[in-house]
């Protein structure tokens, strides 16, 4: 090992790494090892009591009545993803390779499908709460002006409608996002593939399909393992739009919320308890570094090189 | 059965117009080169013979079929691509069974086709590697099985060897010549380079600046360029272009004394650029010799001859063909010896041919 000097380049390296590493040590290693221990002990208030084992954990994972608010809320949060995935990614992706190919007002869209993700989650959940409202907002107006008025209904106030509703809205706010990186990976094909496929079919499909989708593979890995990250530590919308309580009847409920309600309390249902809420923080940790690990193995090995 | 015809082809991209009404026709089992300088439109032509850009204005027809509007994959035509543009993600097989299966034909035949393309491309050991496992002359086959899997009526090559290096390149242009025997389509065939053009096609489409120059084969622009930019583009080193004065037989270069040559082609008197390969010159050391007075340069020597550059009196710099044992120092005065059979007239205003 060669000793570090604090001279010229040792000391830039040094003075540029600390700092960051030290902020990172505080505010993001110490929290999530301190949730670790705070799940295994008893908690009245802010004042630490007993050290109670795996206490904690079972009873947000096996005693009523909490266990039934965890899988309620995973549940939504596994809905929220596929949900997620076919209408976020899955319209991201199309509308990548229509920006792709060129269509008529390609230069304009590019940068409108964007624009979305730059604005705060809190004015889009704000905004499509208003879209939403059952007498005045724009979404049932609109369905009335063109004689579908039979379809109106209170979107985010009945259980059947309100999770797919906050999940259009952050389909709508995040679309830019996948759009915009597959249309990168898009933009790495090289041309004359894309003419070598043009030689052989004329079907959009094939070629999509067969050419386009394996060779976008690279920028799927990151969008499918973001995705699954975000979809599992939803948050603002649902509290935004539905509120803490994950209302109505626990519809809109996901881990994030319950995590909040569980380690912080409610007005309304329940006194803060640190020790049921490090115990899920600490469940949702683990849950999303171990999938989120194995689907970045998994994609990773059909990744091509161009 | 191919027959290709072109009539009045226009390419315009945005305003820019890039060919300006392309007549040509192609006939069966033909090897044709279109050649050109860097965007002189070969390419582009190839491209909307191909399908894969759509032709402004004119009409192509394959086979007396007019294919203006008819998509890339049903023109019974197929292309090697510059990049050989292999699918990264399939093996070999999988490159050349994409475009069949997709052409619906049932498994025996893609399978019989492959075997086939695979034996004459000697791609047999290669079958299970993918694109990035092969070295350019390997891709290079495979690319050219794709597109002969399909057993397309016409095949189109885009510069398909400026990204060998140049001892391969020579193996390839010998492999496509046989090929093209062998198989007996249509071919069209896309370089800047001279050298293939010569070599491969039947006939050769010389192109600049968006227009035809000349079509012939190659016999016939060597020996008879229709103009003074065929003349230089073909052969090499160039042909000399030399801006002379003719008066009754004598042809004066200003600087450089007179030069006589009896039966010439065009107008008795008159200013006209006369045009002079390497090998339709020699050098004299003696001042009385019919020729023009001239300064050695330098001398290339490449072994079974050698190749003198000099500079003519009017400034123009000529190389001459000589004997691998001749040898001239610098600037050394000599005289350039034209022989008549070797001298091609052109008009000075046009640059076309003067016939005799």
């Amino acid at each position: 090992m060669p000793r570090l000097r604090l001279t010229g380049r040792g000391l830039w390296i040094t003075v540029l790494i600390v700092p960051p590493l030290a902020f990172v040590a505080l505010f993001i290693v110490y929290p999530i090892i301190s949730a670790f221990a705070y799940a295994f002990f008893e908690w009245k208030g802010m004042a630490r009591g007993q050290f109670v084992g795996f206490d904690n954990f079972y009873k947000v994972l096996f005693a009523p009545p909490y266990a039934s608010y965890t899988w309620n809320a995973f549940r939504n949060n596994v809905m929220v993803f596929f949900a997620l995935m076919v209408l976020q990614n899955g319209v991201g992706f199309l509308l990548a390779y229509c920006l792709w190919r060129g269509l008529p007002g390609a230069r304009f869209h590019r940068i409108a499908v964007f624009l979305p993700v730059v604005l705060s989650t809190i004015i889009v959940g704000y905004m499509f709460k208003l879209f939403y409202h059952p007498l005045f907002g724009v979404v049932n107006i609109s369905l009335k002006s063109v004689g579908l008025g039979a379809l109106a209904q209170p979107w985010l106030g009945q259980d059947t409608t309100a999770l797919w509703s906050l999940v259009v809205a952050n389909a709508w706010h995040m679309v830019g996002f996948p759009a915009l990186v597959f249309l990168a990976g898009m933009q790495r094909i090289p041309g004359e593939i894309l003419d070598a496929v043009r030689m052989e079919t004329e079907s959009e499909w094939v070629k999509i399909s067969k050419v386009v989708w394996p060779l976008v593979a690279p920028s799927a890995t990151v969008v499918f393992v973001l995705l699954f990250v975000g979809a599992f530590n939803w948050f603002e919308i649902p509290y935004v739009m539905a509120g803490l309580d994950g209302s109505p009847y626990g519809s809109t409920d996901v881990l994030g919320l319950l995590f909040y309600r569980t380690a912080f309390g409610t007005v309304s249902s329940s006194t803060q308890n640190f020790g049921m809420g490090s115990a899920l923080a600490v469940l949702i940790f683990l849950f999303i570094a171990a999938v989120a690990s194995v689907i970045t193995v998994k994609l990773r090995a059909r990744e091509i090189e161009l | 059965m191919a027959q290709l015809s072109l009539r009045g082809i226009k390419k315009r991209f945005r305003n820019v117009e890039v060919l300006h009404g392309i007549d040509l026709d192609i006939g069966d089992r033909e090897f044709v080169v279109f050649v050109g300088p860097s965007g002189c439109g070969k390419s582009t032509l190839l491209r909307l013979i191909a399908g894969l850009d759509p032709i402004s204005d004119g009409e192509f027809q394959l086979n007396g079929r007019t294919m203006n509007a008819v998509p890339p994959s049903r023109r019974g035509i197929a292309m090697v691509f510059q990049s050989y543009a292999l699918y990264p993600h399939m093996d070999v097989y999988e490159n050349m069974a994409f475009g069949a299966r997709l052409m619906g034909l049932d498994k025996a035949e893609v399978e019989a086709r492959i075997a086939e393309a695979a034996r004459m491309l000697r791609l047999e050991p290669l079958l299970k590697r993918k694109p990035r496992e092969l070295s350019g002359g390997q891709r290079q086959r495979v690319a050219i099985g794709r597109a002969l899997v399909r057993k397309p009526q016409v095949l189109l090559l885009d510069e398909p060897l400026s990204n060998l290096d140049a001892a391969l390149r020579s193996d390839v242009r010998l492999e496509i010549a046989k090929l093209h025997r062998d198989i007996g389509g249509t071919t069209i065939y896309v370089t800047h380079d001279q050298v293939e053009a010569m070599t491969l096609a039947d006939r050769i489409v010389v192109m600049n600046l968006g227009r035809i120059e000349q079509v012939g084969s190659p016999r016939d622009l060597y020996q008879t360029p229709a103009n003074t930019f065929v003349a230089t583009f073909i052969g090499s080193p160039r042909m000399a272009l030399l801006e002379v004065e003719r008066e009754g037989d004598a042809l004066a270069l200003p600087g450089a004394g007179s030069v006589t040559l009896p039966r010439l082609p065009g107008p008795e008197h008159g200013r006209l650029t006369l045009g002079v390969r390497p090998d339709a010159m020699r050098l004299r050391r003696d001042a009385s010799a019919n020729g023009y007075a001239a300064t050695v340069i330098y001398t290339e020597y490449l072994g079974d001859n050698a190749y003198v550059y000099a500079r003519l009196g009017d400034g123009t710099l000529v190389s001459v063909r000589t004997g691998p044992d001749e040898s001239y120092e610098p600037d050394t005065p000599v005289h350039v010896e034209i022989a008549l059979e070797g001298a091609h007239f052109f008009s000075r205003e046009t640059g076309q041919r003067l016939s005799a």
